[in-house]
C-alpha cells in the first residue's frame, strides 16, 4: 500500500511541477507587456517603464526568471501583484475562504441530494420515475450554469422580489450580527442554488449505477437465500460498497470546483477567488495567474491522493491487489 | 416493420438524439436561408419582445433573436464537433500506442496521461484564451487539446485487451510491422467507445465555449450563444428574452448529443442495456 501511495504522491508532484511550466511558459510567450498595462497612457514615461521592468525583473531571460520564482515558492513566497504591489499569498487567503466555502456548500448539498435520490431510483431501478429521472439528469446536465444563474436572477429576484439579485452583502443596509449572517445567507441561497444543479446529476448517477451493481451482487444473492432481511442487506452490505465511489467523486469535485464556482461567482458578482481571477487576467498581473494557478492545481493533486488513500482505506481489495 | 418498431423503442434515446442533432444541422447549414433577417443587421426596433415581426424579439442594438440563434448555430457546432475530434484523434493515438507497445512506453505515456488528467484545465483554457486572443481556430485548438485525456484512458485498455488477441499475435507472427498492426487491427477494432466518448466530447464541448464567450473570451466577430447571452445579462429586467433563448438553444444542442453518446454507449454495453435503460 505505501509503494502504491508514494507512487500516486509522486504523479501528483509531477503533476504541479508541470502544469506551473506550462503556465509558465504559457504566460511569457503570450503576447502583450505587463508593464504596458500597469503604466498605462498611451506613451509612457520610459524610465518609469525601465524601473518597472527592473523592479520585476522582466529584463532577465525567462529561465531566470523561473529559477527565481520557484526559489522564493520554496520560501512559501508566491511573488507580489503587479498590480495592487500585495503579496500574492495575502490575496488568495482574503480571496480563498468565500471560493472553499462556495465549493464546499455546493458539493455538500449535491452529494446528500443525488445520493439519496440515486439510491432511491436504483431500488426502482426501471420504473417510471427512475427512467424519468435519469432523462431529467440530462437536462440538468446540458444547462449552462451560467445562464442557469441568470434565469433564477430574473425569476427569484427580479420578478418575484424574493431574494436579492447579486453581490454578497445589501450594500444600503448597514446589519450586524445575526442579521448580517442572514443577510449573507440569503444573498448566497441562488448561486448556491445554481451550482448544486450543476453537479447533481453527477452524484445522482454514481450512486445509482454503483447501488444497481451491487444490488446484482452474487453475495447479495446468498445473503436473501439464506433469509437475511432486505433493510439489514441494504444498510450492511449494498450501501456500505455503494459509498465508495461516491466518496471518491466528493474528494475530486472539491478541488474542481474551485475553479467551477469561478463562472458563479461572475454571474453572481461575488467577490471570492474566481471573479478575481478573471480581473487578474486582463490586467496581465502574471504573479498572481502563476499563484491562482498553483493553488488550483496543488489542490487538485492533494485531493486525487487523499481520495486514493481513502480508496485504499475503505475498500479492501485495492489494498490487497496493490501490495 | 415489428423489428424495426422494436429496434426504435429500444434505442429511444439514441434515435431522438440523431433527429435532433440532424434539425441542428440543417438549420446550421440553412441559416442564410431561413434567418429572417441579417443577424449583424442593426435595426430602429431596439429591444422589442417576442412578437409576429421577431419571434424571440430584438436586442439592445436592434437585432433580430431568432436570426442570431440560427446563426450561433454554426459557431457551436464547428467548435464542438473539431475539437471533439482533435480530442479523438490525439487520445487515440497516444492510448494506442502506450497500451499496444507496453512496457516503458506505457508507463510513460501513462503517466503523462494521468498528468494532464490532473491539471485543471478551465482555467489553463481561459489563460491561453485570454491571453493568445480568442479567434474561432484558437479556441477550437485549445479546447482538443485540452481533453483528449479520457479518449486516452478509453483507448489504451482497449489496446491492452487487443495485442493478446489471436489475430493479432498472427500478424506479428508473420512479421508485419509494428505500427501496421497498430494502425490496421488496434485502432480500428478499439475506435467504439471512442466514438461515443467523442459524442459527448462535443456536447462538453459546446459548453465550453459557450462559457468563454460568455465571459467575453469568445470570438468577438462571429455570433455565438454563449455572447449573446453574456449580451443579455445587463438586460435581464427590461429584456429576458436576449438571454433567454440562447440558453434554450446550447440546452437542445447538448442534450442531442448527450443523448446520441447515451445511445451508443447502450449499445456497446450490453450490461448497461440490460440492467435498465438509463
Amino acid at each position: 500500500m505505501a509503494k502504491y501511495l508514494s507512487k500516486r504522491v509522486m504523479t501528483g508532484l509531477l503533476c504541479v511541477i508541470v502544469a506551473l511550466c506550462l503556465n509558465f511558459a504559457l504566460i511569457h510567450l503570450a503576447p502583450g507587456d505587463p508593464i504596458r498595462i500597469l503604466v498605462g497612457n498611451k506613451e509612457p514615461n520610459p524610465e518609469l517603464v525601465q524601473v518597472l521592468t527592473e523592479k520585476y525583473g522582466l529584463d532577465q531571460p525567462p529561465l531566470v526568471q523561473f529559477e527565481k520564482y520557484i526559489g522564493n515558492l520554496l520560501h512559501g513566497d508566491l511573488g507580489d501583484s503587479y498590480y495592487t504591489g500585495e503579496p500574492v499569498q495575502d490575496i488568495i487567503k482574503q480571496k480563498l475562504p468565500l471560493t472553499l466555502f462556495l465549493a464546499g456548500t455546493m458539493v455538500f448539498i449535491a452529494v446528500i441530494l443525488g445520493g439519496l435520490l440515486g439510491v432511491f431510483c436504483a431500488k426502482r431501478a426501471g420504473g417510471k420515475l427512475d427512467t424519468f429521472l435519469g432523462s431529467f439528469t440530462y437536462l440538468f446536465d446540458s444547462i449552462p450554469g451560467y445562464w442557469l444563474g441568470l434565469m433564477l436572477i430574473l425569476l427569484f429576484a427580479s420578478k418575484l422580489k424574493l431574494l436579492p439579485t447579486t453581490g454578497l452583502i445589501s450594500i444600503r443596509e448597514s446589519y450586524t450580527g445575526f442579521a448580517h449572517v442572514l443577510d449573507v445567507a440569503k444573498h448566497l441561497i441562488l448561486p448556491i442554488a445554481t451550482g448544486v444543479i450543476g453537479i447533481v446529476p453527477y452524484y445522482f448517477r454514481i450512486t445509482r449505477a454503483s447501488v444497481i451493481q451491487q444490488l446484482g451482487e452474487d453475495f447479495i444473492v446468498t445473503l436473501r437465500a439464506a433469509g437475511m432481511s432486505e433493510h439489514k442487506i441494504f444498510y450492511k452490505y449494498v450501501f456500505r460498497n455503494a459509498i465508495i465511489p461516491t466518496v471518491t467523486a466528493v474528494g475530486i469535485h472539491l478541488a474542481y470546483m474551485i475553479a467551477g464556482s469561478t463562472i458563479i461567482e461572475i454571474v453572481f458578482g461575488l467577490p471570492g477567488l474566481g471573479s478575481y481571477l478573471m480581473t487578474s487576467i486582463s490586467r496581465r498581473d502574471y504573479p498572481l495567474l502563476m499563484g491562482f494557478y498553483l493553488i488550483l492545481s496543488v489542490s487538485v493533486a492533494v485531493m486525487m491522493i487523499v481520495v486514493d488513500f481513502l480508496y485504499t482505506l475503505l475498500d479492501p481489495r485495492v489494498r490487497h491487489v496493490s501490495d | 416493420m415489428n423489428k424495426m418498431k422494436h429496434y426504435l423503442h429500444r434505442h429511444q434515446r439514441l434515435v431522438f438524439g440523431c433527429c435532433m442533432a440532424l434539425v441542428l444541422v440543417v438549420i446550421a447549414v440553412l441559416a442564410p436561408v431561413i434567418s429572417p433577417f441579417d443577424p449583424y443587421d442593426l435595426s430602429d426596433e431596439m429591444m422589442a419582445g417576442p412578437g409576429s415581426m421577431h419571434p424571440f424579439g430584438t436586442d439592445n442594438l436592434g437585432r433580430d433573436i431568432l436570426s442570431m440563434i440560427l446563426y450561433g448555430s454554426r459557431t457551436s457546432l464547428i467548435i464542438g464537433i473539431s475539437s471533439a475530434l482533435i480530442a479523438a484523434v490525439i487520445g487515440t493515438v497516444i492510448g494506442a500506442i502506450a497500451g499496444y507497445f507496453g512496457g516503458k512506453v506505457d508507463m510513460i505515456l501513462g503517466e503523462i496521461i494521468n498528468i494532464f488528467m490532473m491539471i485543471p484545465s478551465f482555467f489553463l483554457i481561459l489563460i491561453i484564451v485570454a491571453l493568445f486572443g480568442s479567434g474561432l481556430f484558437k479556441v477550437m485548438i485549445v479546447i482538443g487539446l485540452t481533453s483528449w485525456t479520457g479518449n486516452a484512458k478509453i483507448m489504451r485498455a482497449q489496446a491492452l485487451s487487443l495485442r493478446s488477441r489471436t489475430f493479432v499475435k498472427a500478424s506479428e507472427a508473420v512479421g508485419e510491422h509494428r505500427m501496421k498492426i497498430l494502425i490496421k487491427h488496434i485502432i480500428p477494432n478499439g475506435i467504439f467507445p471512442i466514438v461515443s466518448n467523442t459524442t459527448m466530447g462535443i456536447a462538453s464541448a459546446i459548453l465550453m465555449e459557450s462559457s468563454l464567450a460568455f465571459l467575453g473570451l469568445g470570438d468577438p466577430n462571429t455570433i455565438s450563444w454563449g455572447q449573446l447571452i453574456a449580451n443579455g445579462k445587463a438586460y435581464l429586467t427590461s429584456g429576458w428574452w436576449i438571454s433567454f433563448f440562447g440558453g434554450l438553444a446550447i440546452i437542445y444542442t447538448v442534450v442531442a448529443f448527450f443523448f446520441i453518446g447515451d445511445g451508443l454507449n447502450v449499445i456497446l454495453n450490453p450490461k448497461i442495456r440490460n440492467v435498465t435503460n438509463v
